[in-house]
């Protein structure tokens, strides 16, 4: 059942990287890094948030996300579950013409040290830093506790809404 | 079953050729959004063909109260999940989708159900840790604690492996939750139907009127 669909998807994978070695618009640096889909689950307690975002990387050239600070939080840092096991995750990787997916069930960027419990409807400001592109600020909206992106554990769950360009 | 796969080949795939095809040209998206369609409507029970039995554990819950599950939930529909309060993601996702569904039961039926939340990080979810939480997202379910090996003995029971908390280098406690939620008939009292990580507040909101009578989703 699965083999012959895979070559097909492979193709449909590949078509649907939106801007695939694109080239890009009014950038200088090489990466040329976009951020989308960005949303936090309203959290359950003040102590504690999780967020979500893809960063697209329409250039040539990989960079890494290094890290991440927000308004909100004392601490926040990118953690990535691995089977049923959470753990910190170093450097991440956009690769060339590729993206990274923080999602839910995967890798997601970890409040802690909250100031006051995000609710949804409100904004939470994140600035991600980068090796090479210079840092990027996200304005994040809180989502409801049970808010899922409309497709999720797909890579093209982020070409829906492509507008914060 | 035979869509999930499916999907996941799909997403496998498409994740593959990612670093294949950095120097290819852009287009349209619409094959991804085909997936996305795809999987939203497969099946989120899955039903088991031989239930498990409802373990016998006896924990603490957030009153500080000795708490027999067996006792505590004969003849009633329970829904029993293992997670922990410090996790952001998942046990947060989980736990919410049910709080929610349950909110669109009829009153008598949303007093019949019992969700159960047992702690997987017993050390640092003491019973009033867990409480604080769990009003959080809601305050009727049961929150339980213990000793790691009576819990882990618990979850092995429902065929969910669940490893001891351990710390990272900085000394950060890094905790496992469960992969599975797990539904107890209430003519049974065997666990007969499991969730995963992807079921949603929908799936659960079609699929709890069933669970509470017994029915299979």
């Amino acid at each position: 059942m699965r083999r012959p669909i895979a070559p097909a998807l492979v193709m449909a994978g590949c078509l649907a990287l939106a801007g695939c070695g694109g080239s890009a618009d009014g950038s200088d640096a090489a990466p040329d890094l976009s951020v989308r889909s960005a949303y936090m689950p309203q959290p359950v307690t003040d102590s504690l948030a999780a967020g979500y975002l893809t960063v697209v990387n329409e250039s040539d050239s990989s960079d890494d996300l290094v890290s991440a600070t927000s308004d909100i939080a004392g601490d926040v840092t990118v953690h990535e579950t691995s089977g049923q096991r959470m753990k910190e995750a170093g450097r991440l990787e956009i690769p060339a013409g590729g993206r990274l997916v923080l999602e839910s069930g995967g890798t997601h960027l970890m409040f802690e040290k909250l100031k006051r419990k995000p609710k949804e409807g409100e904004t939470v400001s994140v600035k991600l830093r980068f090796t090479k592109t210079d840092p990027i600020t996200v304005e994040m909206p809180v989502k409801s506790a049970t808010y899922r992106p409309t497709s999720t554990k797909s890579s093209g769950s982020s070409t829906h809404s492509n507008s914060h360009h | 079953m035979r869509k999930k796969t499916f999907a996941a080949a799909l997403a496998a795939a498409a994740a593959l050729t990612l670093t294949a095809c950095g120097s290819s040209d852009n287009s349209s998206s619409s094959p991804v959004a085909e997936v996305s369609a795809e999987t939203g409507s497969e099946k989120a029970a899955t039903v088991l063909d031989k239930p498990f039995e409802k373990p016998d554990l006896v924990l603490t819950d957030t009153q500080g109260k000795s708490y027999d599950l067996r006792e505590a939930t004969k003849g009633q529909p329970t829904l029993i999940y293992f997670g922990y309060t410090n996790c952001p993601d998942i046990c947060p996702l989980t736990m919410n989708n049910i709080a929610v569904a349950k909110k669109q039961l009829p009153k008598a039926e949303q007093d019949k159900l019992r969700i159960v939340f047992v702690t997987t990080d017993p050390e640092r979810d003491t019973p009033a840790e867990l409480g604080k939480w769990l009003k959080g997202i809601d305050p009727a379910v049961v929150g339980l604690t213990g000793s790691f090996s009576t819990i882990q003995g618990g979850a092995r029971q429902l065929g969910i492996s669940i490893d001891p908390p351990t710390k990272d280098k900085d000394g950060k406690v890094i905790s496992e939750h469960g992969t599975q939620v797990v539904a107890f008939s209430p003519k049974t009292d065997a666990g007969y139907v499991l969730y995963g990580e992807d079921a949603t507040v929908d799936d659960y909101t079609k699929d709890l009127p069933k669970l509470i009578k017994g029915q299979t989703p």
